[in-house]
């Protein structure tokens, strides 16, 4: 496996040497500490060397451009878009707003500066990172329509690593709503690691989404590394069904006064999905708030994992810091994993966490069967339930139809009973 | 169309019924009558299916064996069951539930499932009929209901799916004059010539306001008398006591 990282490092073309020496220097990282496994406290749910070594025989990065002819683009509503193809920017549009106002370009990253965080998969992104995006709201502006990110992947892509790196800027008093909507073409197996990048400048607000369009037998990694400054909103929902393997780490500061920082996600897992989101929440300056809830429907053998930690910084008081993790339970071999954590330096904060998890209510099954309700029905009526609340916070009409149509079709395409 | 013969039933072990009969034909009224614990919610639970009983007798509902049939098909086949205590279902939307329970039993019996336009037309004018405020049915099934919404809300159900036989377990509990009353009105609002009501009752109230056909005393899992409406007038002077001892 190491030997086709380095071939295609030696391989890439119009690279400065400077580049390729960051490069082989993140690979040797990488080599040292291989795969993350569950010795790791981080990866103690998630082992995925494991998942690499029971999946893949070889894992290739070569990854090629290639041309689609046509992507399902979504109608329901009107929005600006950006295309990635197998983690390449591709094209863009965005019709519905100033054009000088919002940028877009490939991801590029200085020279001589790697990730300081120790995890391998960051090493590896380093080395074998190819064409992210860099999106830039500039100052004060507020876009007007929604902007949709297609994650593409195409059907020649089996046994690939896609490695890539975003960038996500906005600047002081800009606003955007952001969805981004995988759709997986390739019904094979592949490793996607993401690492994405937001900074949102005073006052700033962006509204992020992730979805699926379908089911995905890929292996995802995304870590998400957030700064928010003083009076900025980041407000992110995960609706991540249908992965069969995800896990999202999120490295949060919220370095900034009266900051704002809210996490949700509903999921559903199926079959023998395993998905873990993982948060780090850092308040570093005074007054700020972080508000995290985490559902879960757990089937058949899946397993989901929460690993949320809050850390407050001395000079953080009056921090407001909850999170809250709640799974449904449908089968005996489902499993749900929650680890809180909290480390706190101040001493005027205001903490908390709950995590709970049980079986569906039978009580509630038999009321609904005697109303000539299936069982099977039953259930689906009370997963939608159980998953549909993250759907009161969401304020943009247009969107929360979107994705209430959309997490809908994943619940009832799916057969529970 | 009911037909019960020597129904007993066990849970874990200790015997609830001791045999039961009861026939009840359509257009009939039943109520039956009886101190708490003497099996008068059993009887409801186990017409309607519910799980964790042993069951032994026959019980026949259209002439098919009722124990055979999952608790969804009875509801199908025309059985309703209005609850003592409605469950609350938090996020689950009661028009939405209206709506699946009706086309589920709808589909079963291959009727066209409705769409929303002439659902939402067809509840909004049984719920007017049971003085129900039809905000509340936008929103979650049962979730902060005051009690007699909650027995309205039985009552629409029963008015929606229109079954054979309704079984209503202690509809009057926790109601007022009023809404017992508009209660009272809906089932009186329903009775046909082919359909009946089981009116499980530990008070006499409500049968000033639906007049049984017959009424039944069940005392110690078993129908200890049965006469006409007058002998819960009876009851009413006498107290359960007299009779049982």
């Amino acid at each position: 496996m190491i030997q086709n990282f380095q071939e295609y490092i030696k391989n890439i073309d119009n690279i400065s040497p400077q580049e390729k020496k960051d490069r082989e220097r993140s690979l040797e990282l990488f080599n040292k500490k291989g795969f993350p496994n569950k010795k790791l406290e981080e990866w103690k749910f998630t082992d995925i060397k494991k998942v690499i070594q029971q999946n893949f025989n070889e894992l290739n990065p070569n990854n090629k451009l290639v041309k689609i002819k046509e992507i399902n683009y979504i109608k329901d509503f009107e929005h600006n878009h950006i295309l990635t193809i197998n983690g390449n920017l591709y094209s863009h549009d965005f019709k519905y707003e100033d054009k000088d106002k919002v940028k877009i370009e490939k991801f590029k990253k200085e020279p001589g500066k790697n990730n300081n965080i120790d995890n391998s998969l960051l090493d590896l992104n380093d080395a074998l990172f190819s064409g992210g995006y860099f999106l830039e709201v500039l100052e004060n502006y507020k876009l007007k329509k929604p902007l949709i990110i297609y994650n593409y992947f195409s059907n020649d892509i089996k046994n690939k690593i896609i490695s890539n790196k975003n960038l996500i800027k906005l600047n002081k008093n800009s606003y955007t709503d952001l969805i981004e909507f995988s759709i997986d073409d390739s019904n094979d197996r592949f490793f996607y690691n993401n690492y994405t990048n937001i900074i949102l400048k005073n006052e700033a607000t962006l509204k992020k989404y992730i979805i699926q369009s379908n089911k995905s037998k890929s292996v995802n990694y995304k870590f998400i590394k957030v700064f928010l400054e003083n009076n900025s909103n980041y407000e992110s929902y995960i609706f991540s069904s249908g992965l069969e393997f995800n896990k999202i780490d999120k490295d949060i500061d919220v370095d900034g006064k009266n900051a704002l920082c809210t996490i949700q996600s509903s999921l559903l897992l199926n079959g023998n999905s395993h998905q873990e989101i993982k948060t780090k929440i850092n308040h570093l300056k005074p007054n700020s708030k972080s508000f995290q809830k985490i559902k879960n429907v757990i089937n058949d053998n899946c397993k989901a994992v929460y690993q949320g930690k809050i850390f407050v910084k001395d000079i953080a008081q009056k921090t407001d810091a909850y999170q809250l993790s709640k799974a449904l339970i449908l089968k005996d071999k489902a499993e749900f994993n929650a680890k809180p954590e909290l480390e706190i330096y101040a001493d005027d904060v205001k903490c908390s966490h709950g995590s709970t998890s049980g079986n569906i209510d039978d009580e509630a099954i038999y009321y609904l069967m005697t109303r000539g309700i299936s069982r099977q029905e039953a259930i689906l009526l009370l997963t939608e339930a159980f998953l549909f609340e993250i759907f009161n916070s969401i304020e943009n009409e247009d969107i929360k139809i979107f994705l209430e149509k959309s997490l809908k079709k994943q619940i009832y395409e799916y057969k529970i009973n | 169309m009911l037909r019960i013969k020597n129904l007993k039933t066990l849970i874990k072990d200790k015997p609830i019924l001791n045999g039961v009969n009861l026939e009840i034909n359509s257009g009939e009224v039943h109520a039956i009558m009886g101190p708490n614990g003497s099996g008068k919610s059993t009887l409801a639970n186990v017409l309607s299916g519910k799980k964790g009983y042993e069951i032994s007798g026959e019980i026949k509902f259209d002439g098919e064996d009722l124990t055979s049939l999952q608790i969804e098909e009875r509801a199908q086949k025309g059985l309703f069951l209005a609850f003592q205590y409605p469950l609350e279902i938090p996020g689950v939307n009661t028009n939405n539930f209206l709506k699946t329970s009706l086309n589920s039993v709808r589909k079963a019996n291959g009727q066209k499932e409705l769409d929303t336009l002439t659902f939402l037309k067809l509840v909004k004018k049984k719920s007017s009929e049971l003085k129900i405020d039809e905000k509340i049915l936008s929103r979650q099934l049962n979730v902060g209901f005051s009690g007699g919404e909650k027995k309205k809300n039985e009552i629409l159900q029963m008015k929606l799916l229109d079954p054979k036989l309704s079984v209503l377990d202690e509809t009057d509990s926790g109601l007022d004059i009023d809404a017992l009353k508009i209660v009272a009105e809906g089932v009186n609002s329903s009775k046909n010539k082919e359909n009946a009501f089981l009116i499980i009752t530990h008070y006499p109230r409500l049968l000033e306001y639906i007049k049984p056909d017959f009424v039944h005393v069940l005392s110690n899992g078993k129908i200890i008398k049965t006469g006409d409406v007058s002998l819960s007038k009876d009851l009413e002077k006498t107290g359960y006591f007299n009779l049982t001892k």
